[in-house]
C-alpha cells in the first residue's frame, strides 16, 4: 500500500509553484507570432509568449503580466499606447507579402490577376481584422484587384501560420502570406512575383507595456536589443526587412 | 451518525459546492459580460446566423454518422470475444487525446489534396478542403470516439443471459439487437452520445485546419466566435452565449427520460 499521507503536502507545494511567478527577473516578451525565431536570438533569457497581435492586445488589456508588447502591425500597440497600456511604439522591423502557390502548383497559377477570373480559385488569407488580412486587402486594392476575395472561394484565418498550411498542404491553390514565412517554408511553397509598387507598409512596432509591477527596465532592454546592430542582423536573418536607423 | 459519517459527508459536499462554483463561474462570467437586452441585436449578424446554419447542418450530419455507424460498430465490440480487444478499443480512443490542431493536420494529411487518399480523391472528382463535408468529417472524427466509447461500455453492461433467454425462444441475432440491447442500453448510449453532440457542436481546431473559415460554407459557430474576437468583443461573447444555449438544450433533452419508450425495463444510470 503506498503511502498516502504526504499527498496533501505534495498537492499544496504543486499548487505553490503554478501559483507563484516563474523567475520574478525574467522579463516577459508577448510577440506576433513571425517573430518566434528572432525573440529568443535578440533575448534569450526573456520568457517570451507567441501569438497573434490582436490576441496578444486582448491579452494586455485583460492583464496580462506582459513586460513589452511587439505587435505585427501598429494598429494594436497604438490602441494599448491611447488606453495608457503601453508607452509610445517604435518601428522595428519591416515586411512584405507574398504571393505564392503549393510547391507543385496545381493550379498552374502564374500571374496574380488570374484572381479576377469569376469563379476562380480557393484562395486562404488572414482574416478582415487581422494584420495579415487587413495587409492583403490593401495590396490587392493596389493591384485592382478588390473584388478578388468575392470571385474566388476564400478562407480566412486569424493566425498567418494558418493561411500557411492552408496553402502548404494543398486545401488552398493560392493565397498571400508573410515574406518571412514564405522564407520559412520555401521547400513547400512556390511565389509568384506581385509588383513592387502594391506592396502595402508593413511596420513591426514595440512597446514597452505600462502595469503595476512590470519589468520596465527589461522591456526597454529588450527594445534596446532589437534595434541594435545584433538585432537587426537577426531580423536580416529571418527576412525581415528594416526601417531607417533611428 | 456517526462523527466520523458526518466528516464525510461534509467533505463531499464541500467537493461539490467547489466543483460547481469552479465550473460555472466562467460560464457565469461570460454571461454577464453583455447585457441580456443586446443579445438579440448582435445576434441578428448574417455572419452569425450563416454560422448557425452551418453549424446546425454539419453536427446533425455528422451526429447521424455517429450514430449510425458507431452504435453497431459499439456493440460488436462490446459483445464479440476476440483477442486485441482491449487493443482495438484503445486505439478508438486516440483521437480523444489528439490536441485539435493536430487533429486537423492528421485529417489533411489523410483526406487533404496532398494526402494519402489524396489523389484517389481527387480521381473521383472529390476535393474536400473548403467544403461542409470536411466539416462534418472534422466533427466525426473528433466527436465520435466519445461515443463509441460509451456504447461501447453500455452495451457491455448489459446481462446476457436476457439475450440467450430471447434465442431460446427464436429471438434473431438482428431482434436481439434491436428490441433488447438498445433499449437496455438506451440511458448509456444517450449520455454518451450528449457528450459527443457537445463536443462536436464546439469543434474548432480540426474543422479550422481540415475544413478552412469560408463564411456560409465552412464556418461553424466556435470558428465565428474567434474570427468575431478581432471585430467585437460583445459580439463573439453573444456567439457563445448562443453555442451554451444550444448545447445546454441539448443536453438537458438527451437526459430527459424518453416518454416513446413504455416498455423500457433498465434502472437509470446512476441516481446515487
Amino acid at each position: 500500500m503506498p503511502n498516502l499521507r504526504h499527498i496533501p503536502a505534495l498537492l499544496i507545494a504543486l499548487a505553490a509553484s503554478a501559483v507563484a511567478p516563474a523567475a520574478a527577473s525574467a522579463t516577459t516578451v508577448y510577440a506576433a507570432s513571425s517573430l518566434s525565431k528572432v525573440v529568443p536570438t535578440i533575448a534569450p533569457d526573456a520568457r517570451s509568449s507567441f501569438a497573434g497581435s490582436d490576441t496578444l492586445a486582448f491579452q494586455i488589456e485583460q492583464g496580462a503580466p506582459a513586460d513589452v508588447f511587439l505587435s505585427a502591425a501598429p494598429l494594436y500597440a497604438e490602441r494599448l499606447h491611447a488606453k495608457g497600456l503601453c508607452d509610445t511604439p517604435v518601428v522595428f522591423a519591416r515586411n512584405t507579402l507574398t504571393f505564392v502557390t503549393p510547391a507543385s502548383n496545381p493550379a498552374g497559377i502564374t500571374r496574380v490577376q488570374q484572381l479576377d477570373r469569376p469563379g476562380g480559385y480557393r484562395l486562404a488569407v488572414g482574416g478582415k481584422n487581422v494584420p495579415l488580412g487587413i495587409y492583403t486587402r490593401t495590396l490587392l486594392g493596389k493591384l485592382g484587384l478588390g473584388r478578388a476575395l468575392q470571385k474566388n472561394t476564400v478562407a480566412q484565418y486569424q493566425k498567418a501560420t494558418d493561411v500557411v498550411t492552408a496553402i502548404a498542404l494543398g486545401s488552398a491553390a493560392a493565397g498571400f502570406v508573410f515574406t518571412t514565412e514564405w522564407q520559412a517554408n520555401r521547400s513547400r511553397l512556390r511565389a509568384i512575383p506581385v509588383p513592387a509598387s502594391a506592396q502595402p507598409l508593413i511596420r513591426y512596432v514595440a512597446c514597452v507595456v505600462r502595469r503595476t509591477g512590470a519589468d520596465t527596465a527589461g522591456a526597454r532592454s529588450v527594445i534596446t536589443r532589437l534595434q541594435s546592430t545584433s538585432g537587426r542582423q537577426a531580423l536580416l536573418a529571418a527576412h525581415f526587412d528594416l526601417p531607417p536607423k533611428p | 451518525m456517526t462523527i466520523a459519517t458526518g466528516i464525510f459527508r461534509g467533505l463531499l459536499l464541500l467537493a461539490a459546492i467547489a466543483t460547481f462554483a469552479f465550473l460555472l463561474a466562467p460560464i457565469a462570467a461570460l454571461l454577464l459580460q453583455v447585457p441580456a437586452r443586446d443579445l438579440p441585436g448582435l445576434l441578428r449578424e448574417t455572419a452569425v446566423t450563416s454560422a448557425l446554419l452551418v453549424s446546425l447542418k454539419t453536427n446533425v450530419i455528422a451526429n447521424l454518422i455517429i450514430l449510425i455507424v458507431g452504435t453497431p460498430a459499439a456493440y460488436l465490440l462490446a459483445l464479440g470475444r476476440f483477442r486485441g480487444r482491449p487493443a482495438l478499443l484503445t486505439l478508438l480512443e486516440l483521437p480523444l487525446v489528439l490536441p485539435p490542431a493536430v487533429a486537423g493536420i492528421a485529417l489533411l494529411t489523410a483526406f487533404g489534396a496532398f494526402g494519402l487518399f489524396g489523389t484517389a480523391l481527387a480521381d473521383a472528382g472529390i476535393f474536400l478542403p473548403f467544403t461542409q463535408a470536411a466539416v462534418v468529417i472534422a466533427v466525426t472524427f473528433v466527436a465520435g470516439p466519445y461515443y463509441v466509447r460509451a456504447a461501447v461500455a453500455a452495451f457491455a453492461s448489459l446481462d446476457r443471459n436476457q439475450f440467450d433467454a430471447a434465442r431460446d425462444l427464436g429471438a434473431g441475432e438482428g431482434a436481439i439487437f434491436r428490441r433488447i440491447a438498445l433499449p437496455l442500453a438506451a440511458d448509456g448510449l444517450r449520455a454518451g452520445w450528449a457528450l459527443a453532440f457537445a463536443r462536436g457542436v464546439g469543434e474548432f481546431g480540426a474543422t479550422l485546419l481540415f475544413a478552412g473559415s469560408v463564411e456560409r460554407i465552412t464556418e461553424t459557430l466556435p470558428l465565428a466566435v474567434y474570427a468575431q474576437l478581432d471585430v467585437n468583443l460583445d459580439s463573439a461573447v453573444a456567439v457563445g452565449i448562443l453555442l451554451l444555449a444550444i448545447s445546454g438544450a441539448v443536453l438537458l433533452v438527451a437526459k430527459l427520460p424518453p416518454l416513446w419508450s413504455p416498455t423500457r425495463t433498465s434502472t437509470p444510470v446512476g441516481g446515487w
